[in-house]
Order: C-alpha cells, then structure tokens, then sequence
C-alpha cells in the first residue's frame, strides 16, 4: 500500500509521466510540486493523472534533475526554454546547482562565450557570487545573470568606470571618473537586476563633500568599501565606506613620496587585517605596493622597485596579489614571469622564478598585461591568449585555459565556481566550469 | 476567400503589439478571484491547483503582475472585512474561540493563496521589493481585525481579564490563551508588543502594587517573601505557557519592583520577623529566599548586607565588652567561633556563599574583637587550652580546621603584637612542662602564623623549638659523659636562650643538696663544652617527680613543681615544720612559697602535707607536717600550683607596658626607613605610611608615632624644615 501511494502519474502537455512523491520531494516545499502535495489542495486518488499544461520535453528533464541531481539537456532543447520551464516550477535553483560542480582550477572546461556589443577595449570583468558577471566597457557596465542573460547595463553618469565590484548577487559597486566640477562620477551602488542607481558614496575632507575620481575596489567581510581615490585637492589616498550605511567611515591620506590614490590593485587581507595597495608601472613611473592597517592608520608594510636597477627593463611589475598562506606576494611582468617578494620582512627584494625564456613565444598584434588571481591555493596568471594555473608550495604549472578566438585576455575573474575571462577583441568573454563530478 | 481575408489581416495584426485577449486578464483574474472566495468559505476540494497556478503564472508572465497583486490584496481584505464582523457578533467566552478559529481558517486560506501565487512571490514582487503574499496576509489580518475598533479594546480585554482571573486562582483555557498570543507574536513583534505586552506589563504592575499593600500589611516578612516568590514563580510559569519567552524578563521585573524594590526597608526591618529576627532565629530557609529574591533588584542585597553588618557589629560589640562573657577567654574565644561559624553558615546556605557578605563578616569581626583589648590574650589562651588538653582524642584533620578557625581569629586582630607577646608567654609554659599535647600541632600553628606573619613574627618562637632539641642532645651528653649518675636522682636540664624566651628575673632558691650536686656538675660539662656562656638556673619554671611513701606505707609518685620539691624535701629530716623554717630553709619568695605551700596544703584530695590551723590561707605563723593519712586512686599524682590562668591587673599593665616598650623601635626603623626613600615628608604623610607599614603587626597610636619621631629629632636622625615646620627632613 505504502508504495502505491507513493506513485504519481502525470499528463504533462499530452505525454504521460510516472514518478513518486518522494522523487518531488527533492524539489522542495516552495516550488510548484511541494504546493501541489500540500495536504490543503486535497489531491484526487492516487489513480487519477495530475493534468500540467506545460512542454513536456522540459518537464522530462527536470523530472529526470529531480530524480537523480543531475541535469541532461538535450540538444533540441534550448537553454532559454529549459529555463523557463525551470521558473514556472520553482527549480530555478536546482538548475543552477546542477549545471557545474565545485570551481578547481585543473578541471576546467570552456562552457560558453559570449559576445559583447560595446566599442573598444573591456576595462574590467567580475565575477558574481551566483554565477552571474559584469563587464564594464568605457563608461558602461553590462550586467549578466547566472543563465547569461544580459540585464540593464549601468552607469554612472556615462563618466568613464574604473572598476566594479559585487557587494552580493543583488549589489554592484561601481567607481568612475569624476567630472569636473558637476560632482559627477565618484562610486555608486547598483541593483543588478533592474540596474537601478540606489546609492552614491560620497567622499567627505574636512566635513565638504568633495568631487572624486574612485580607482580601484576592494570589500571585506566586516561590510567595508575601500576604494582608491583621487579628489580635486587633497584627497589623494584609500576610502572606506560602510556597504550598510552608506557613510564614508575613514580615509588614509598617501603620504609624500608614495602612491595610494592612483592605486591599480586594492585587495582586503582577512587574516592580517590588512589592506594591499598596488599601484603599478603604467600609471606612474614606479611601482608601489604597501600593506595599511586601518585601526591605526599605519603602513604596516611596503615595497618600491625605485632605485633598483633599470637595466632589465622586462623585470617591470605588472600585478601583484598577496598570498596570506605563504606569507608573500606574488608579482608579475609582461612576459608572464611570476616573482615573489617575502611579506614578513621589511625591505625584501624580488625572486623572480625565470620560465620567460621558456614561454616567450611570438607576441600577438595587441598585447595585454597580465593579470593575477589567486583561488584556493591555486595561482591564475593570464597572458596573451591563455590563462596558466599553477599550484602547489612551489607554484608548478599544471593547466593552461586557452582559445584562439577573441585576442588576447584583457581581464578574467573566478567567482561563483566559474571563470570569466574577457578578451580584449570583439568584447568576447569566456565562461570556464568544472564539469559535475564523474558518475562514479 | 473568407480565409485569405482572415490570414491577411492576421498578418496585418502581427505588426502590432501581440494581445491575446483584450480580456485575458480579467477573465483570468476572475478564476482567481473565485478560487479565493471558495477556499475562504472553505470549498476549496473542487479547485485544481495546477490550473490555479498556472492562471497566476501567465498573468505575471503577460506582465499583469500588478493586477493580480493589487487584486489579491483587495479581496482578501474583504473577506477579513466580513470575518471580522462575525468575530464582533460573537458573544461573551465564544469571542476569543471564534476568533481563535477564524486566524487558524485564515492562516489555512494564506498558505493556499501563496501557494497559488507563489511565481509572483518569487518573481514579479522580488524585482518589485513588495511585500511577499505571507507577510502581506498577516499585515491584513493585523489591520482588518486585531485593529478593528471594535475587536481592538475588547480582545485586549478579554486577554487581561484571563490572566487576572488566573491570578486570582481561576482555571483558564491555557491553550486557547496560547492560540491567541501566539497570534500576536506571529503578525510580528512590534504587534505584540504594542498590542499586548505593554498593557499586560501596566495591568501587571497595577495588580501587584494593591497586592503587594495588602500582604505587608497583614503578613510577616517570611510570608510576604513566601508569598512574593510563589507569585514570581507563577508568571515565570505563565510565560513558558502562553506568552513570548522575551517577556519573561519584562514581567518578572514587574513583580520584582512591586513586591520587593518598593518594600525593600520596611521588610528588612520588619518588626519580629525581619531580618535580624531570621539571623536570630536560624532561618535559613527564609534567608536564602530571602537573598534570591532580594538580588533580583537594585540595591536589594546592600540593604541585605547593611542590615546584617550592623546587627553582627552590635552583636559583638555586646559580646566583647560584657564583663560577665569575658570572665573565662577559653569561652570567650569559643563563642566568637561558634558566632563565626553560624554567620559562616548563613552565608553557606543561604547567602550563595556571596563574595561581598563574606567581606561585610570580616570587616564586622574585624570591628568588634578589637574592641576589647584582651582578645589577643583570650585567643593565645584558647590556643593554649587547645594544645595543653583540648586536642586529645582529636583527629589531625580536626586540629587544622581548629587552627585554622583560630588563625582566622588571628587575622582581625590589630594588634598582633600583643598576640604574639602572649603566645610566647603561653608556648614557654607548654614547652616546658612538657603539657603540649601535640608537637605537630605546634608546628603547625607555628607555621601557620609564618605564613600570615612572616619569618619575623615567628623566628623567636622557633627559637624556643630550637631550644628544645638541642636540651634534649645536651642531656644525651652530659649522661654518656658521667655513667655513675645512672643511680640516684635524674636531672634534666633545658637550656633556654636569652632573648627567645619571656624572661622573668632569677629567684634565687635553696636547692636540696642531692639536687645541687647534680646541677654542679651539669654547669661544669656544659659550660667545658660551650665556652663563654653563661648558666642562670630558672628555678621558677621547673618541675620534679618524687617518689613519697607516707604513713600506712602508701607510695606514690608526685608530680610537683621544683619550689613545692624543695619544700617538701624539707620533711625527709623533719616531721613537722614552720612557715618560717621553711622559708629560711629554701630562700623561696613570700608569694611563690605561700602559692606552692597552697597547693600542697590545702588542695583537696592533694593534700600530701597538712598545716595549722586548718584554713584556705597560708599565715606566716603556720606550721605544716606530713599528711599520713594521704590516699589517692592514682600512683601518679600531680600537685598544681595554684596559679591564675589569666593574668592579673597589674600583670595585664606590666605585658602592655612591654609590648608598648617593644613598639617604640619598630615604630622608629619604619619612620627611618620611609624618611631614608623620601628624604622629605610632612607629618600626615608620616603617620599614614607609617600606620600603614605596621599595619600587619599592629594599629600604630599616632601620638606615639609623633613622639618616636621628637625623639629621632632630638638624636639627629631628623630634622624640622626650617621654613615649613609640618615638613621632616632625613639626615643621613
């Protein structure tokens, strides 16, 4: 009896199905199936067949995710669709979760691409937290969701975006370009469904409300904004501001001799309570890297290449990320050599690991500067077309992201189990997953 | 030609905005609309949900979404419109039922209605940041029947008329209670608290402060705490039963300040059953009842604890200064424990053990044994009476907690000087007579009183150990040294240091010549091995055991001290003697000879010698003669000296003559010391460091201070500043 009981039949869109309840079961209470058998919508008898005026090839699927957690989607079936019939059950979700497993940097595999419309060069490319990303191209934002479907781009007064940031799946910061004198540009807070403008940060020197230029961003889990910044007298330095309030709550003012507000790279050191400024070699002259400590308004650490020798004009550094776990930070120069600078002494110089005459192939017509990320021990470095992965204490190459089409990466970020690489031609941009684990 | 036409202006159509139906929306709506009103009026069997459900889909897929919200919120208002007039035409108890029952119908009717609506939920309201369908029912519950004008003031009504009626010891439908206010908490917090708490909290302290009148007028403070704590129990109870769990803090706050904070004096000092009647009377239950009611509210355990000190201050005070409790120390000392050990226990049991009320015992004792200045020597006295008999039969453990009780004595004392003066006065006597029970125990006390002291304190006492020891090698010595003194009387000598022990000037005494040979020869072997030194004999402080046979041939064995010896060798050559013979004889001074032939005399059932005439007082002109008619159960008996145990007036005045004597060098090297670090001082500064120095050892007089330092002044340790005359200056 018990298993009779447990059977469902189904006429989904002319074509008859047969589960149980506790396959629907799997799809939770808020969604179509759990009101269905809902004891207050007295259902028929078991016998009789539950009508769904829905597309049956859709409901195949996802009556197949629901069984076995795994999603199978037929050629003839576009993605769109699927999607739709996803949301009108409520299983928006379980797609998702089912679409790619956990992020490792070994295991990915090209899932999508995704041409842009926007003139000229990307500026920046951020992953979401659900999967979702946004591209920002001269002064505008495109904004796309984990399905990849492009909602309404943002801007901030058309002023020039610098970069863009996710508070969460709902929220996106971005930092643009002041216009002179109209207290235009500065940062704003977005919606990332309806690219609603809901907040302005404003920058504040000696209780005046100053016009800005924001650089680069940087959050961290105790709901700070840091935002490099350049004002129209004195506020050159490093902004902080409280993602709930909304109010600015400190600024680190760069002292003489040192870069701060033009800073390229910010990026929050949960463990050392710190925040890394980089500003880099095309921006000024030199390069600057410093650690502040907040709490008492002090650069706890730092590193100039200025006065070392020029001679090896390759050795000029290009991007620079900290890595907590082994204490140092890890730079890189155009022809993609890594080097490592020791985070626990004062002064210390740069160990470059030598693999550029190894790799130092043709150079393509428009070349890109590398970048960096760093994603649970595994190390990325972009350059020209690829993206290498290294891993392990003494950072060995183990994978190579690579496709001919769209130029060379201008930017990427890992976010959301996925990577996101943006290509400087045609606004093309990558989507790498790791694929669901293996059946057994 | 009817078809061609029909795909031309299809095509023609197409150009424009796709419409279904001009009236698809209404048309849809209305299925909805209806679907509603049935599941409302509870005829919900005969609707399908996944045509519900879709209907609601497309309309927000077609970008109706606002029609169907709107109309959601419109009908479902009607229907709480019409719910609530039927809530209001309820009479009487049904009211809260039919209320109770029509949020459970609607609470059924919202969950169906989300269900249907549940793509616009997640969809159309989430892009929109409306209120969700759920939170949305409740708020129109909220608006369309709890705040209903009159369903508002009577349900709060109801609600408080329930609770008084239980209070009073009625029995109320608990579960219904708990339906309703679970009601309250569920339309939100603020509802709750606007809407129920905060009236329930002003009735609360309404029923409480008429209550709360009438029990202090009528009952005794046991009751009333009684009475205030099973009434705090109740609301405690009546929160985890209906009411939200935050509210606990608030209600019983309530009844705190009502019943305890706002009675708080007059219950302490209720007349026969406040607090000092409960600490008189050993009321240990009301007492901690008391205590954990009273540390609910502010102040309530410095009212406690005030209360408590002045009544053990006035206690003690009386205890101290009556002549009558002071007559015998050992007593005195004991009713000081015993009253220690029952605060003790107060605290214990019924304070929690309370840190502070521990301090208030201290600072109290500390207050009234100081008081009387003889406690120092009462307590010495007790030790005494402890180790000379009171530890036999006493396990090791005891003994400690004995100690120990008597070190906690110890510590009130301001002046541990004098303590300490006594204490060496008593331990000499126990040393040598051989009385102490205990050398452990000794020891002990001893190293105890390091412990709280110092090394100083106690160094001259463990002198006097010292002293013992080495006596006892010595002795060993001075028989291998002269085998022949095997036969014939034993001597045994205890060689005391000078300075470790109280001294008392030489008496001289007339030795018995077998005795004084032997003495002889002890003072030639000691002072052969130890040169320098020189031998008085304390004649005073030593005892003898003689072997006496009496008239009818009765032996025994006497215990005397070395005077009563030398008296009583006297009558081995004669049989009858006068007072003045025997003074002559034995050199012993008049009062210790009178004492000593006292106690050999007229002692009952010790009376080894007779005397006439027979009376209690010695007279110079009696005579004395061997008692040949002396019996005694024992072989072994011991003649005390009759000698008082307490000291005497002027003895008293003589010991604090020395201890005030001893002070004056320890009072100057403090005021050397201080003035050596600070060069320069003025005079209260001075007395307060140097009180504050001495403190350990004993309370420092300041006019004894100010003469100290005159006297420093005159010997040129100090000098006066010559511009400031309060200012001292240190002269190296």
């Amino acid at each position: 009896m018990g298993i009779s009981k447990d059977r469902i039949k189904f006429n989904v869109g002319g074509r008859l199905f047969e589960t149980t309840a506790t396959t629907l079961a799997n799809a939770g209470r808020d969604s179509f199936f759990g009101a269905l058998f809902d004891d207050e919508w007295n259902l028929s008898p078991q016998d009789s067949v539950i009508f769904v005026d829905r597309n049956s090839d859709c409901f195949a699927v996802l009556l197949d995710l629901l069984r076995t957690g795994d999603l199978n989607v037929p050629a003839n079936i576009p993605e769109r669709l699927l999607h739709r019939e996803a949301s009108f059950y409520g299983l928006l979700d379980h797609v998702r979760t089912a679409r790619w497993g956990p992020f490792d940097g070994n295991r990915l595999r090209l899932s999508d691409s995704v041409k842009g419309i926007a003139p000229g060069d990307g500026t920046a490319i951020r992953a979401g937290p659900d999967g979702g990303c946004c591209v920002a191209h001269g002064s505008v934002v495109h904004v796309f969701d984990w399905m990849l479907e492009e909602h309404s781009p943002i801007n901030l007064d058309y002023q020039r975006v610098n970069d863009v940031g996710w508070i969460d799946s709902e929220n996106i910061v971005l930092s643009a370009c002041e216009r002179l004198g109209r207290g235009d540009g500065g940062m704003g807070l977005f919606s990332s469904s309806s690219g609603d403008l809901r907040y302005k940060f404003q920058v504040c020197h000696e209780n005046q409300v100053k016009s800005y230029t924001a650089g680069a961003l940087s959050f961290s889990p105790d709901y700070e904004i840091f935002a490099s910044c350049k004002g129209r007298s004195n506020e050159y330095g490093i902004g902080v501001w409280d993602q709930i309030t909304g109010k600015q709550t400190d600024f680190f003012y760069e002292s003489p001799g040192w870069s701060l507000g033009d800073a390229d790279k910010l990026q929050w050191l949960n463990g050392k309570n710190c925040l890394l400024v980089a500003t880099l070699f095309p921006r000024k002259d030199n390069c600057y890297i410093s650690l502040l400590d907040f709490r008492d308004k002090n650069m706890v650490w730092s590193w100039s290449d200025i006065g070392s020798p020029m001679a090896i004009d390759e050795k000029r550094v290009r991007d620079a990320i900290a890595m907590e776990d082994s204490n140092s930070i890890c730079v890189v120069n155009e022809f993609e050599d890594l080097g490592f600078i020791d985070l626990r002494m004062y002064g210390g110089s740069v160990r470059w690991s030598s693999r550029s005459k190894l790799m130092k192939s043709k150079m393509p017509d428009e070349p890109c500067y590398p970048k960096l990320a760093l994603h649970e021990g595994q190390l990325f470095s972009s350059m020209n077309d690829s993206i290498s992965v290294f891993c392990g204490p003494d950072w060995v190459l183990t994978s190579r992201l690579r496709r001919s089409y769209g130029g060379s990466i201008c930017d990427f970020s890992i976010g959301g189990d996925r990577l996101f690489a943006l290509h400087s031609e045609e606004n093309v941009f990558d989507v790498w997953e790791t694929p669901p684990p293996p059946i057994i | 030609m009817s078809n061609q036409k029909k795909r031309n202006f299809q095509i023609e159509a197409f150009k424009h905005r796709v419409v279904v139906d001009p009236k698809y929306a209404d048309k849809t709506w209305q299925i909805l609309e209806r679907a509603i009103h049935q599941i409302y009026n509870q005829d919900a069997s005969g609707l399908s949900f996944e045509e519900l459900y879709r209907n609601a889909y497309n309309m927000v897929l077609h970008k109706f979404g606002e029609k169907l919200y709107s109309g959601f919120i419109a009908t479902m208002t009607a229907h709480l419109k019409e719910k609530s007039k039927l809530i209001e035409a309820a009479q009487g108890g049904s009211f809260l039922e039919e209320l109770n029952k029509k949020w459970n119908e609607h609470n059924k009717a919202l969950e169906m209605i989300r269900d249907i609506l549940m793509y616009m939920d997640r969809t159309y309201i989430e892009s929109t940041k409306k209120t969700h369908v759920h939170p949305m029912g409740l708020n129109l519950w909220r608006d369309n029947v709890v705040h209903f004008p009159k369903i508002h003031t009577r349900l709060l009504n109801t609600l408080l008329d329930l609770v008084q009626k239980e209070r009073t010891g009625e029995v109320i439908d608990r579960g219904l209670m708990r339906n309703v206010i679970k009601m309250f908490m569920d339309l939100g917090e603020s509802v709750y608290q606007e809407d129920f708490e905060k009236p329930f909290l002003e009735a609360s302290s309404e029923f409480y402060k008429v209550e709360s009148q009438e029990f202090i007028e009528s009952c005794d403070c046991g009751d009333y705490l009684k009475k205030a704590e099973k009434r705090l129990t109740e609301e405690i109870d009546r929160v985890a039963h209906y009411l939200d769990p935050k509210s606990e803090e608030k209600i019983t706050s309530v009844v705190e300040k009502e019943m305890i904070a706002n009675h708080m004096q007059r219950l302490v000092h209720m007349e026969n059953s406040g607090l000092v009647n409960m600490l008189l009377n050993d009321k240990y239950e009301d007492l901690g009842r008391m205590y954990n009611l009273f540390r609910r509210v502010t102040n309530g355990l410095l009212t406690v604890r005030d209360v408590m000190t002045s009544h053990l201050r006035e206690m003690g005070k009386q205890l101290v200064t009556d002549p009558e409790k002071s007559k015998d120390p050992v007593e005195y000392v004991q009713r000081l424990l015993d009253e220690r050990d029952k605060y003790d226990k107060v605290i214990n049991t019924a304070f929690g053990n309370d840190k502070t009320f521990q301090n208030a015992l201290n600072s109290s004792f500390e207050y009234f044994i100081n008081l009387n200045a003889r406690s120092p020597e009462f307590i010495s006295l007790f030790v005494d009476d402890k180790l000379r008999k009171g530890l036999k039969g006493i396990t090791d453990v005891d003994v400690e907690v004995i100690l120990d009780k008597v070190m906690m004595l110890f510590r009130y004392l301001q002046e541990k000087d004098v303590f300490e003066k006594y204490y060496k006065q008593h331990l000499a006597k126990r040393l040598l007579s051989g009385k102490t029970v205990s050398d452990d125990a000794e020891r002990s006390l001893i190293v105890k009183l390091k412990t709280e002291c110092g090394y100083q304190f106690t160094s001259k006492l463990e002198g006097m150990f010292t002293d013992m020891k080495t006596s006892e090698d010595t002795m060993r010595g001075f028989y291998g040294s002269h085998p022949e003194l095997s036969e014939g009387p034993t001597l045994i000598v205890q060689v005391l240091t000078t300075g470790s022990w109280p001294t008392q000037p030489a008496v001289p005494c007339n030795l018995p010549a077998e005795v004084s040979v032997l003495c002889e020869k002890f003072r030639s072997y000691y002072l052969g091995t130890h040169t320098g030194r020189r031998l008085s004999w304390q004649t005073n402080m030593g005892t003898a055991d003689i072997k006496a046979v009496f008239g009818k041939g009765q032996k025994h064995e006497l215990n005397v001290s070395t005077f009563q010896m030398c008296v009583l060798m006297l009558f081995n050559n004669s049989d009858r003697l006068s007072y003045k013979e025997i003074e002559q004889a034995t050199e012993i001074p008049a009062p210790d000879l009178k004492r000593c032939l006292q106690s050999l005399a007229c002692v009952k059932g010790k009376n080894v010698i007779k005397k006439e005439p027979m009376s209690k007082d010695i007279g110079e002109e009696d005579s004395f003669f061997v008692n040949d008619k002396f019996t005694s159960k024992f072989y072994k008996v011991k003649i005390g000296t009759v000698v008082a145990q307490k000291e005497t007036e002027p003895e008293k005045q003589e010991t604090r003559q020395r201890v005030e004597e001893d002070r004056k060098p320890q009072i100057e090297a403090a005021i050397v010391r201080i003035m050596k670090s600070r060069k320069i001082l003025d005079h209260n500064n001075i007395i307060a460091e140097v009180t504050k120095q001495l403190q350990p050892r004993f309370l420092a007089n300041p006019t004894e201070i100010k003469k100290r330092i005159e006297s420093l002044i005159e010997r040129d340790f100090l000098e006066r500043d010559s511009t400031d005359r309060k200012l001292y200056r240190y002269l190296a």
